[in-house]
């Protein structure tokens, strides 16, 4: 599956395209992990491009939610459609990950909590 | 009466989900199906497919699945045969909702989800098969 990922300051963001299902799911993990392993503590997830979501797809976000609250970072998502949005809340992700409109929204999220730079 | 009904049969890979994607949107499209109904169907037939898969068998053999797609009094009608191990996923429990990131299990969503999103599900076991009928009523729309 296409995933599209960009780095703004220290967030990254990942935009995977079309569908996340049984199939794709392994790939999108596999590519997902990559990232967080290079050392990214803050993602968001812009599901703008994201038409479907089963629970493989729901998986590989609760993975990767837990792997970056360990790691002290987080993710938050982003511009979903009704349908994948009714997936996630009917879940009940929504009370476990910031789910917020839009990519300009959870970049303001991530600013308004960020800790000062710890260089001198 | 059922109307519109629709007959085929899927070998028992992971490979074949888009082929149960693109038979659903054809016969979605043939009753002016909704869009996020149709997506909604697609769901539960994803999760059952891949449990059907991943748990129904102990060999290592090719199996046929056999799905049927309906409408009835402004349903739409899913009827799974499979002949893997006897599993009533009517019976299975709500995963646990209320604990934090953390400790939330992986695994029981899809169930959960296919029990939320269908309106009626109905199991069977007859001989060694399973038989799952599920109703969704639904809207002709966008």
């Amino acid at each position: 599956m296409e995933v599209i990922e960009e780095k703004q300051n220290d967030i990254y963001i990942i935009k995977p395209k079309g569908r996340l299902d049984s199939n794709t799911s392994p790939e999108f993990e596999k590519k997902i992990f990559e990232i967080i392993e290079k050392g990214s503590r803050n993602m968001i997830i812009d599901f703008e491009s994201l038409d479907y979501v089963s629970s493989a797809g729901l998986r590989v976000i609760l993975k990767v939610a837990k792997q970056l609250k360990h790691s002290d970072g987080r993710v938050i998502l982003c511009s979903m459609e009704d349908y994948v949005k009714e997936v996630f809340e009917i879940a009940g992700f929504d009370s476990i990950i910031p789910i917020v409109p839009n990519r300009g929204d959870a970049l303001k999220n991530f600013e308004a909590s960020q800790i000062p730079s710890r260089d001198p | 009466m059922l109307e519109n009904t629709v007959y085929f049969c899927l070998k028992n890979r992971l490979s074949e989900l888009d082929i149960l994607s693109r038979k659903l949107e054809a016969f979605g499209n043939s009753c002016r199906l909704s869009r996020k109904h149709l997506l909604e169907i697609n769901l539960a037939l994803e999760e059952i497919f891949t449990n059907i898969i991943s748990y129904g068998y102990v060999d290592n053999a090719d199996h046929w699945i056999k799905i049927m797609f309906s409408t009835q009094n402004g349903h739409i009608i899913i009827r799974i045969e499979d002949d893997g191990i006897p599993f009533n996923l009517v019976k299975t429990e709500k995963p646990d909702f209320e604990c934090g990131l953390e400790e939330r299990p992986i695994g029981g969503l899809g169930v959960y989800l296919i029990k939320q999103l269908m309106n009626d599900i109905v199991y069977e076991r007859d001989g060694n098969k399973n038989i799952l009928t599920m109703k969704k009523k639904f809207t002709v729309g966008r």
